[in-house]
């Protein structure tokens, strides 16, 4: 361990005790800044009732599948735009006109359309996962070398050969850029979308211990929640070290 | 005989101003099986223009272009282009087997392929290393392996050695000619550098600029190895500088 850790670890440490200090001796208030061990032991019992638990599984469920279905498309649509003319023309005013929209505010359309279940957030998270994959895919072909795909064609590969073996690993690097913008942005809309119009997952569970002012609980939530983004970081980190294996910094 | 460039021209049209620019005029050419073919000109001349023709890259304004030995589908030309062009996410092998792969050559033929190639341009060990991985001097060998691997009857050059520092250059120069004789294939090689046509070159096509065309074609029938410090090496050096002199002032004042 060098001296960077012991320093990172030391900060971490020291302001956890001292926030237990200041709680213990009475000099925060547990309803705005509950103890790190009450949240702890908080989120002990929920996991324990399986409350917690089923929450999350509740939740990993919407982002998962708002994540594959917005991904998948936004590979696709992204690759087809970089590559073929004209359906980069028939797709850009769209990109254009939804991508600044905060899709959290699409969602009480889809709630419209889809219905209270699950349908609606799970749109609402595709949407939102679609165009920031879209977006970065087509970056990626563009910044593609053109020598490269004359290179291809030099060497005898097919317009589909093109696409699958030069335009598709080409463009990988910044697909997975677009992965980690979107699942960030994918668990931002389940809490968004999980505030209202629910009775289950982590935003639900959150919110409404937020209006029963149970403020322990809420620290448990967001807990969690930090949890849930640092487990698809590295998921997301794992996949690309399979996938772009030539990112590799070599020793 | 070849391949025969039969008053190849190509016009650019510039669209921004609607201008039309001659890079390639009346190019007539016969290149002989088994040849070190160089075309050497000033930047501009057209010359990379006229390889991509060749290579069916680029199609010609006018003119035609024949391989009248052209069997079956063999593939007739490879490019080896001057900052190398490889799939970075492609380790040397991968790089080399692409051809091979695109065209649907059986597994095991091609395994078998590539790694006597690799050999022959002295990359073993290094079969599963990424591109970035690699000197610049061992990318181009890389290059040089994948445009051998569609076992073409002629290999085009595109200025490889032009990012290389000058020792690299120099062992590369000599791997080139080595690789030449021992494949007996024939070598379309364009470059700036005189000294490089000199070595190199069996037939130097020396070309003017704007527009690109065929001025002088000089042979050079001194035995190898050459030396840029050589007698006769020298005073054919001297012809060409004097020949190429006057474009690039012809070039420069334009």
């Amino acid at each position: 361990m060098t001296a960077s850790h012991l320093r990172q670890l030391a900060s971490v440490v020291g302001l956890l005790v001292l926030w237990q200090l200041l709680v213990q001796t009475g000099k925060l208030s547990e309803l705005f800044l509950p103890a790190p061990l009450s949240v702890l032991a908080s989120m002990w019992e929920m996991t324990r009732s399986g409350q917690l638990p089923w929450a999350v599984l509740v939740s990993l469920n919407r982002v998962l599948q708002g994540f594959v279905y917005g991904a998948a498309a936004g590979i696709v649509l992204g690759l087809l735009a970089g590559a073929v003319g004209w359906i980069e023309d028939v797709l850009d005013p769209w990109v254009a006109a939804v991508y600044p929209i905060p899709k959290s505010a699409l969602f009480p359309l889809f709630l419209l359309w889809f219905g209270l279940g699950d349908a609606s957030k799970i749109a609402t998270i595709a949407i939102g996962v679609l165009f920031l994959v879209l977006v970065n895919t087509i970056t990626g072909v563009r910044s593609l070398s053109p020598v490269l795909l004359k290179a291809a064609r030099d060497l005898g590969a097919t317009r589909i050969q093109i696409f699958t073996k030069v335009i598709l690993p080409g463009a990988l690097p910044n697909i997975f850029t677009g992965l980690r913008l979107g699942a960030g942005m994918a668990l931002i809309l389940v809490f968004i979308t999980e505030i209202e119009a629910t009775k289950a997952g982590l935003g639900f569970l959150l919110w409404e211990a937020f209006q029963l002012l149970d403020t322990r609980k809420v620290f448990a939530g967001v807990v969690t929640f930090g949890l849930l983004g640092v487990a698809t970081t590295w998921l997301l980190q794992w996949l690309e070290r399979v996938g772009c294996p030539w990112l590799q910094r070599s020793n | 005989m070849l391949l025969a460039l039969r008053d190849v021209g190509k016009t650019w049209l510039i669209k921004r101003t609607g201008e039309r620019v001659v890079a390639l005029q009346s190019i007539s050419l016969d290149v002989q099986a088994g040849e070190f073919l160089i075309f050497l000109g000033p930047s501009g001349c057209g010359k990379s223009t006229l390889l991509q023709i060749i290579a069916g890259l680029e199609a010609p304004s006018s003119g035609e272009i024949r391989f009248p030995q052209a069997r079956g589908h063999a593939k007739l030309t490879s490019m080896v282009f001057q900052d190398y062009a490889l799939f970075p996410w492609r380790t040397v092998l991968g790089n080399v087997v692409f051809g091979p792969e695109v065209r649907h050559v059986a597994r095991a033929e091609r395994e078998v392929a590539v790694r006597r190639l690799i050999e022959l341009v002295n990359l073993t060990g290094a079969e599963h290393r990424y591109p970035h991985e690699l000197s610049g001097g061992m990318r181009q060998r890389v290059a040089l392996a994948r445009a051998l691997a569609n076992d073409p009857q002629i290999l085009l050059f595109d200025e490889p050695l032009a990012a290389l520092d000058a020792q690299t250059r120099r062992v590369l120069q000599d791997e080139l000619l080595r690789i030449w004789r021992e494949t007996g294939k024939t070598f379309v090689y364009v470059t700036h550098s005189l000294q490089e046509a000199v070595l190199l070159g069996s037939r130097i096509v020396l070309m003017t600029a704007s527009p690109g065309r065929i001025k002088r074609i000089v042979d050079v029938p001194l035995a190898r190895p050459r030396h840029v410090t050589g007698r006769q090496e020298a005073a054919i050096l001297d012809q060409l500088d004097g020949l190429l002199g006057d474009e690039v002032t012809q070039a420069m004042a334009l």
